[in-house]
């Protein structure tokens, strides 16, 4: 990594570092909504951009997440870390165990099957007592935005870092295969199932932990909002948007959609949603594979790289 | 003894090229079939005898010169090719396998007006193949291998052709089946259709049509009057390239 | 000398459809073996069941004398089974040398476990197939015949002892023909043995110690190209049958 790149990252990482001390309050908090977005974009990028299954049962690693965190808490009186850990191993019991069988499924169908993953996860929850059933749990609160920011950007780094060491190591490299051509993969030698529950883990171990600081941070949560199904659909769109399978793309994805979509609603507010989908869509015509594509060829190929797009895709 | 006038070419071909992302496929194919002729082209596996035919019904992009009835091709959808005439009946047969008999014959006709006549049409396919007249309601999908062949061929005559090109007609099917089928199309000839038959049985093909060309990767490598051909003991060292 | 390779009585059936009937054959180290046969004859089936991606239905393969037909195709590259595609799918957005460190990073015995040995190994490889001038360049700027050496590089690099080449010919001109003939000769004298799937005749005649022809997933002929080439069973296989 060139050192200049590298000196703007730690700059870029320093200013957000510093931002609970010279930003308002009401950024501070869409700082942690968007920092938690990323990385759950990032997390999705671990299995849906490295190793092309896109998963939309990651909301349910998120929803595990919170309410591990919130049992521990509030049934079990354990402190917070307590808590983040329980929330990660129930990620990582759900991905090994159901990930196995599901993992098993390509494309749309892995999809669906996720989708109907997420749907049981709540059910189950909503009649666990141990989970407060319908009503939720209430966690006991703790003002301090400044601490939550600072964990969630620390958590964004980490991903961050992760996703940055698999792009160098033999792991990431095995991923990317599977993702081409998954059986060109396994007859290089690629232990294609291990490679891919291990991916579907890492990707939930992320996602757990984001669900475990929201739900401290929001102080409650019930069954609807912590597998919340459009949460997966966000980070999803976010990931694609910024670029699946780079090092930043989902980040940059998940800041700039985040951004839009609150400056559209307190601009425009009725006609938001329409504004935010014509983004989106403008977005797949001419650059499908993302932002981070479009920086790096875009700049190359000028106007015609819209053009190929277009083309490309039969538009 | 009168000799026969020189017919002018129902098909032109003139050096053709085609290419698949920069791989070269078929190099500077010349060839011609006259009116109501079978011509048999021929090559084994990997020889681009498909991808000829794709680029003839203009389903690939090629160079070269291609005429029909003196009607250039050039800029032609595939559309408008299967408008002036020209009918694929493509490998695998490629049967709406959920519909009836009936209702594949009739997407044949499918964008011809004559009501009338496409009617009329209907029952000489049901004379020249009594299966299907048979068969005519059940689903294209739960007949033989031969049935399907012959469903096939019927459903590109009811788009009124006047070239039709068969692409490996013989694939799994059974030797008499094979015998049956060949036959029709021999016959065919007579309502002044005029057949491109592409097969990888050398001998089946050339001892039932007029003329022959044999490819070899891309090229044609050997061609003549089939009668030629088959008595031809070096065909194989064409067909092989060696 | 023991053969590197066997194949005994192999079968394989796809609901109602045997693709593959009785095919018994051995391949020796070092030794290249052509295999031929019309179009549907289940030479990519028999391909299928020595790299690991079908499991025969009755029948036996061993590898180095070991039975590998319950092995998973990832075990088999780790024994060091290597195969090449028909349809080459580099990764596009990957420069070419890191389309070959993938296969050097697995491969046989686990391969090279670090990305800077693999891209030193990788970069032998692409040396060897003549592609050292196009290293940095993107996959997918490659043209066909440079997609088959990359292709070819991807599978070297994974140390294999036993090559399965498919089809590599096709869409290459006479010259460029040459060219691979003599690279997979090379090959061989890696000490690599070689089992080709070949449609084009005249290449795989010139190229192979010994041919295998199959039709109809039976084997009907088996030994030198020439003598294989006369055999009136095979000439009809491909023609046809003789008519009056």
């Amino acid at each position: 990594m060139k050192a200049r790149n590298m000196g703007l990252i730690l700059a870029a990482l320093v200013l957000l570092a510093g931002l609970p001390w010279y930003g308002s309050d009401l950024l501070v908090q869409f700082g942690i909504n968007a920092l938690l977005l990323a990385v759950l974009a990032q997390g999705w990028n671990i299995i849906g951009g490295y190793t092309g299954y896109a998963s939309f049962g990651n909301s349910v690693f998120y929803g595990l997440g919170s309410y591990g965190v919130a049992i521990a808490m509030v049934q079990w009186h354990l402190p917070f870390g307590v808590g983040m850990l329980f929330g990660v191993v129930l990620a990582v019991a759900f991905a090994v165990l159901l990930g196995v069988p599901v993992l098993r499924l390509r494309g749309h169908y892995f999809a669906i099957a996720t989708l109907a993953l997420a749907a049981v996860m709540t059910a189950i929850v909503s009649n666990l007592s141990l989970a407060g059933q319908n009503i939720g749990l209430v966690l006991p609160p703790l003002n301090n935005d400044k601490l939550f920011y600072e964990l969630s950007l620390g958590l964004l780094t980490i991903t961050t870092l992760t996703i940055w060491g698999l792009t160098r190591s033999r792991f990431g490299f095995g991923l990317i295969a599977i993702r081409e051509n998954e059986e060109g993969a396994a007859v290089m030698g690629v232990n294609t199932t291990l490679y891919k529950v291990t991916a579907f883990t890492l990707s939930g171990i992320f996602s757990a932990l984001a669900g475990g600081i929201h739900a401290y941070w929001i102080t409650f949560l019930d069954p609807e909002s912590a597998f919340d199904l459009t949460l997966n659909v966000k980070m999803i769109i976010m990931a694609v948007f910024g670029g699946p399978g780079t090092v930043f793309g989902p980040i940059v994805g998940a800041f700039s959609l985040s951004a839009i979509s609150e400056f559209l609603s307190s601009e425009v507010t009725s006609i938001a949603g329409l504004f935010f989908g014509v983004v989106i869509v403008a977005a797949v015509v001419f650059m499908p594979r993302g932002l981070a594509d479009m920086l790096r060829r875009g700049r190359d190929m000028g106007w015609g790289y819209f053009a190929e797009n277009i083309r490309r895709h039969r538009l | 003894m009168k000799g026969r006038p020189e017919s002018r070419p129902l098909l032109k071909v003139e050096n053709l090229n085609v290419g698949y992302s920069g791989m070269p496929v078929l190099h500077d194919v010349t060839l011609e079939v006259h009116p109501a002729e079978m011509v048999a082209l021929v090559g084994s596996n990997g020889a681009g005898k498909t991808t000829l035919l794709r680029a003839l019904s203009r389903m690939l992009p090629c160079t070269g010169r291609v005429a029909m009835n003196g009607r250039e091709f050039e800029g032609l959808t595939p559309d408008q090719v299967f408008g002036l005439g020209l009918v694929q009946v493509p490998e695998g047969r490629q049967l709406f396998d959920r519909m009836t008999v009936q209702d594949n014959l009739l997407m044949g006709s499918y964008r011809r007006m004559d009501k009338a006549v496409i009617a009329r049409d209907l029952d000489r396919i049901y004379t020249l193949f009594p299966p299907l007249a048979e068969r005519r309601h059940l689903l294209a999908g739960n007949m033989s291998g031969g049935e399907q062949q012959m469903c096939a061929i019927a459903r590109a005559l009811m788009a009124a052709p006047v070239l039709m090109m068969v692409d490996e007609m013989s694939l799994g099917l059974a030797p008499v089946v094979v015998e049956q089928l060949m036959k029709v199309l021999t016959d065919i000839r007579t309502d002044g259709v005029t057949v491109l038959l592409v097969e990888q049985d050398v001998h089946l093909a050339l001892s039932y049509a007029d003329r022959g060309y044999v490819m070899e990767t891309g090229n044609i490598v050997r061609e003549g009057r089939a009668r030629d051909l088959l008595n031809d003991q070096t065909i194989r060292k064409a067909y092989w390239g060696l | 000398m023991k053969p590197l390779l066997e194949v005994r009585h192999a079968t394989r059936r796809f609901a109602g459809l045997v693709a593959l009937k009785d095919v018994s054959f051995t391949l020796a180290p070092g030794e290249i073996l052509g295999l031929i046969g019309p179009n549907g004859a289940g030479k990519t089936t028999l391909v299928n069941l020595v790299s690991g991606t079908l499991s025969p239905s009755a029948g036996d393969i061993l590898f180095r004398n070991e039975t590998i037909n319950r092995l998973p195709a990832f075990r088999r590259a780790r024994l060091g089974i290597g195969r090449t595609f028909q349809i080459m799918q580099p990764f596009p957005g990957l420069p070419v040398l890191d389309n070959v460190a993938v296969g050097a990073m697995f491969g046989r015995d686990g391969g090279h476990s670090n990305l800077v040995a693999a891209r030193e190994y990788a970069r032998e490889c692409l040396e060897f197939v003549g592609l050292n001038n196009v290293i940095d360049k993107r996959a997918d700027e490659l043209s066909g015949p440079g997609r088959k050496r990359l292709e070819l590089a991807k599978a070297l690099a994974m140390q294999p002892q036993l090559l399965l080449c498919d089809e590599v010919m096709a869409g290459l001109n006479h010259v460029e023909i040459e060219e691979v003939i003599d690279l997979i000769r090379k090959v061989r004298e890696r000490g690599i043995s070689i089992l080709v799937i070949e449609h084009v005749i005249k290449a795989i005649r010139s190229l192979s110690d010994r041919l295998l022809v199959l039709h109809h997933g039976e084997k009907i002929a088996e030994g030198e190209p020439d003598a294989v080439l006369e055999n009136p069973i095979v000439i009809e296989a491909y023609l046809g049958k003789k008519r009056s």
